[in-house]
Order: structure tokens, then sequence, then C-alpha cells
């Protein structure tokens, strides 16, 4: 599994296309996060926001990039498309846990002070947030959705629908989590609760683009 | 032994592509599968190495590890042949180290031109071909399957294609290929199998090296399926109204004696010319 993961980071690397995902999520992270000298956690929750839609939008790019050819011989190869397939899941999660490192230093670096705690609730909110992008980016990367501008508007439409519905977890509850004005030290568990879900998310994520793509091929 | 039984394929609620493939393809075996373009020769190899799935019926026996060989490989890889080959490589198990000089041995023994370090997506298609058809043989596969594998490559690679797909059948392994061109396949196939209409059909079995004889029967209704009995037949066919049954020379006796025994009538005996030498671009005779 280690060499399949080197492979997909190498393909990634060569290809560049994680490049706009990643820098479109840096200049939000940039542009919405400093000077704001108020309570960090907001600011934890905006840039959970902008990993949220950047993870589905990069998982998509990742998932594209292989020709179905050339992922039948990765496929071959490994053993099991199904193998295949979660090296690029990992490497999806990976490239979203770098972005959450900067988005976790970037506050403290601008001049906020942040307590372990805070941190604590922070890394729940980012992963949660990048575990459901990465979903969402599964289910319409090119293995589902076969035409582009579909699985664009899905995507669309999928980000908007887990950041805007009330109550929907795991997205849109973290969000208020963040917002409200309850302690950190109360959020840790509920929102961890939440990153829990978004296990489960990404879990339901990988079946189903599996079923599907098997099921096509 | 890879075994297809009752196997049909459709993608979705299209036509089918295939139905009702039965294949037998024991260790050592080298088949050959021919058909029109379009007729679902690809369709049935993505079954045999297992990257589609079929809607009915079912594949066993499939054996480990597999090489496969894809008849386009796509041109939009920026890594380099040597670097492509030597992730896959460690994918398929091997140290860093003996990845790369296995690469570089195959990239060698393929003559690429270009360079192992130029990236895939600038190589010719020739050239791509060669980095598919090594990324098959990193390790020695104990089923190799080939997709129209000498399109694209030039004279002198025929040869060495020609010569791995020997190595891989010498060495027990199953090799399954396809080719629109008869003097291929009956050049380094065992077996070749027919697809038309979605249907397989088996069309001969001529040993590339021992000899074969050919023999007319008639009689027993003239039912090829009767004949296909006899011991050390190849292959029948029904032929103006006579059984013509194809046996190795070695068992012809043998036959003739069981047949006649089994109340057919023998019309003639033949011996079967060898098989001729492959016209200049089919490649070298094993």
């Amino acid at each position: 599994m280690i060499a399949l993961v080197r492979y997909a980071l190498a393909v990634m690397l060569h290809s560049q296309r994680y490049l706009a995902p990643v820098l479109l999520f840096l200049a939000v992270l940039a542009v919405f996060t400093s000077n704001d000298p108020g309570p960090v956690l907001p600011v934890y929750a905006l840039a959970a926001a902008a990993l949220f839609s950047c993870a589905a939008w990069l998982t998509m790019t990742l998932l594209n990039i292989e020709e179905p050819v050339q992922r039948a011989i990765t496929a071959v190869s490994a053993g099991g498309s199904l193998r295949a397939l979660l090296s690029w899941v990992c490497v999806a999660v990976l490239d979203c846990l770098v972005l959450s490192a900067l988005a976790l230093l970037f506050p403290w670096v601008d001049g906020h002070s942040v307590s372990g705690v805070e941190l604590l609730v922070g890394v729940e909110a980012l992963v949660t947030c990048a575990l459901s992008g990465v979903a969402i980016g599964l289910v319409c990367s090119r293995l589902v959705i076969r035409r582009p501008g579909y699985a664009l508007l899905t995507a669309l439409g999928l980000v908007l629908l887990l950041v805007l519905v009330r109550g929907l977890p795991p997205v849109n509850p973290m969000f208020r989590l963040l917002a409200g004005t309850g302690r950190p030290a109360g959020l840790v568990t509920s929102a961890g609760a939440l990153t829990g879900v978004a296990v489960l998310l990404l879990v339901l994520g990988v079946t189903v683009t599996q079923l599907v793509a098997t099921r096509r091929d | 032994m890879l075994t297809l039984v009752g196997v049909g394929k459709r993608y979705g609620r299209g036509d089918w592509v295939l139905s009702d493939v039965d294949l037998q393809l024991p260790p050592a075996m080298v088949a050959a599968i021919t058909g029109r373009n379009g007729s679902g020769k690809s369709t049935l190899l993505r079954m045999l190495v297992g990257v589609s799935r079929p809607s009915l019926g079912r594949i066993t026996g499939r054996p480990d590890p597999v090489g496969y060989v894809p008849d386009r490989f796509p041109a939009t890889e920026r890594l380099s042949a040597l670097a492509y080959l030597t992730h896959l490589g460690r994918v398929r198990g091997l140290t860093t180290a003996a990845a790369r000089a296995r690469a570089a041995d195959l990239l060698d023994r393929l003559s690429l031109v270009g360079g192992p370090h130029t990236p895939l997506r600038l190589l010719s298609k020739g050239n791509v071909q060669k980095v598919a058809l090594a990324q098959a043989l990193l390790i020695r596969p104990a089923l190799l399957v080939l997709d129209e594998p000498w399109s694209g490559l030039d004279a002198t690679s025929h040869g060495v294609l020609a010569e791995i797909i020997a190595e891989v059948a010498a060495g027990g392994g199953t090799v399954v290929f396809t080719d629109h061109r008869e003097s291929v396949t009956r050049a380094n196939a065992a077996q070749v199998h027919l697809i038309e209409g979605g249907r397989l059909s088996r069309l001969s079995t001529l040993p590339s090296v021992a000899a074969a004889a050919m023999v007319l029967l008639s009689g027993n209704g003239n039912h090829s399926d009767t004949a296909a009995a006899l011991p050390g037949v190849l292959a029948t066919t029904t032929e103006d109204g006579l059984v013509r049954v194809e046996v190795a020379e070695r068992q012809c006796d043998a036959l003739l004696l069981a047949a006649l025994r089994a109340g057919w009538s023998v019309r003639e005996v033949r011996r079967t010319p060898a098989v001729a030498p492959v016209d200049s671009d089919g490649g070298e005779q094993t």
C-alpha cells in the first residue's frame, strides 16, 4: 500500500493539477483570517469551510488524473481496484492534513493566542471538513459521474447542502459549534462526535464510488 | 486453471457485447483471440484480468500475478518511463533497487528509443507500447494478457515480443493475446479463438512446434462432436459433409484405430504442412 501511495503522490506532483484547489485554499486563508483580532475559533471555522470545498475539488481532480486504461493497469498491478482507489483517498487525506496544519498554525503566527483546547477543537473541525470534502469529491469523480459538467454541479450542490442545511451533520453543526458562545472545553466531545460522523461519511463515499465504478466497468 | 463458464457481458442496459463464452486456459497455454474491430476482444481481455466483471457467468481460477498490456496506453503521463516502471515494480512488491534494475533491463531488451528518462507523454506510440509491455513483465506473470501487442511495435520488437510470450508460457504461465492477422495468431498461439456476433468459437489448434496430421472421416452421422471424443484430437470441423479432424502426428495411429473401431470410415489422412513462416510484419516463429 505504501508503494501505491507513493506512486499516486508522484503522479499527483507531476500532473500539478493539485495546485489550483490548494492555491485557492491558501488565498482564502490569507484574505479572510488575517488581521482578525477576535477569538480564534471563528477563524478556524472559516478555514474549515474553505478546506471543505477545496478538499472536494482536490479529490475530484486527483481521481480524474489517471486515465481509465492507466487506472486498469494500476489496479491489476495492485491486485484490485479497491486498493488503487484507497491509495488516492490516502493521498487526498494526506494533502488535506498538510493544509489543515497550515490552517492551524496560521492564526498563531498571525498573533492570536491559541489555547490547547482551542487547538484541539480546531483540529476536529478541520479534519471533519476535510474528510467530508474528500467524500464528496469521491462521489463526484469521473468514476461515478462521467460528464464533467454534471459532476461539478453535483459537487457544488452537495457542498452547499452540507454547509447550509441546518443541523445536517457533520459540517453545518460544526460551524454552529465554533460560532457559538460555548466554552471551548465543552466543545471537544460534540466536535469529536461530528468528526466520527465525517469518518463514516468518507467510508460511505469510498463504498459508493467503488460499487459504481466496478459495476460500470 | 483459468476457466470461463457461460460468461456474458453488456454495459448498462445496452446490447450484449459477449454471450455464452466458455473458455479454459490451462497453464503454459498460449491462446489467441481474433475478431473484427469492436467484436468484443478487449472486453473479454478486461474480464480475463479482472478489471471488468462479467454480467453473467463465472470466471474462476485466475492465476496470480497478472500482467495486463492494454491496447492503447494513454499518453498523458508525465512520469518518465523508468520512474513509472520503478513505481509499478514497487507496487508489485519489489524493492526500489530491484524494480529499477528490472525496469532498466526490460527497456533495454525492448530497445526503448527516446531514453528511459523521457516523460511517457513525449514518447512515440511504439515506445509507449514498449513501456506498457514492460510494466506487465516486472515480475514474471502467471497470466499475461496482451491486447493487440504487435500493433505499433517495430520489426525488431516483434521478435522480442514473440520470445517473451514463449518464455512466459515455458515458465508455466498462461498467455492470451489478440490480433486480427491470422499469420500472427497462428505463429504464436496454440489455440485460436474467434469472436463473432458476441460468441466465442475455437478455430483450430496448431501446436507451433509439434507436427500435426489431418484426417477426414465420414459416418456416425458426421457429427464433429462425436469425433472430438477420439483420442488425441486437437480440433474438429465439418467440411463438405465430412468431419475433418486435426491430431498431433504421433497420436495419429491411435486415433485411426479408435476411429475405425468406433465405426467411422477413414477417407483421407494427410500431414498438415508445418506452420508457414510469418510474413515480414508478423514477427518470427518460435
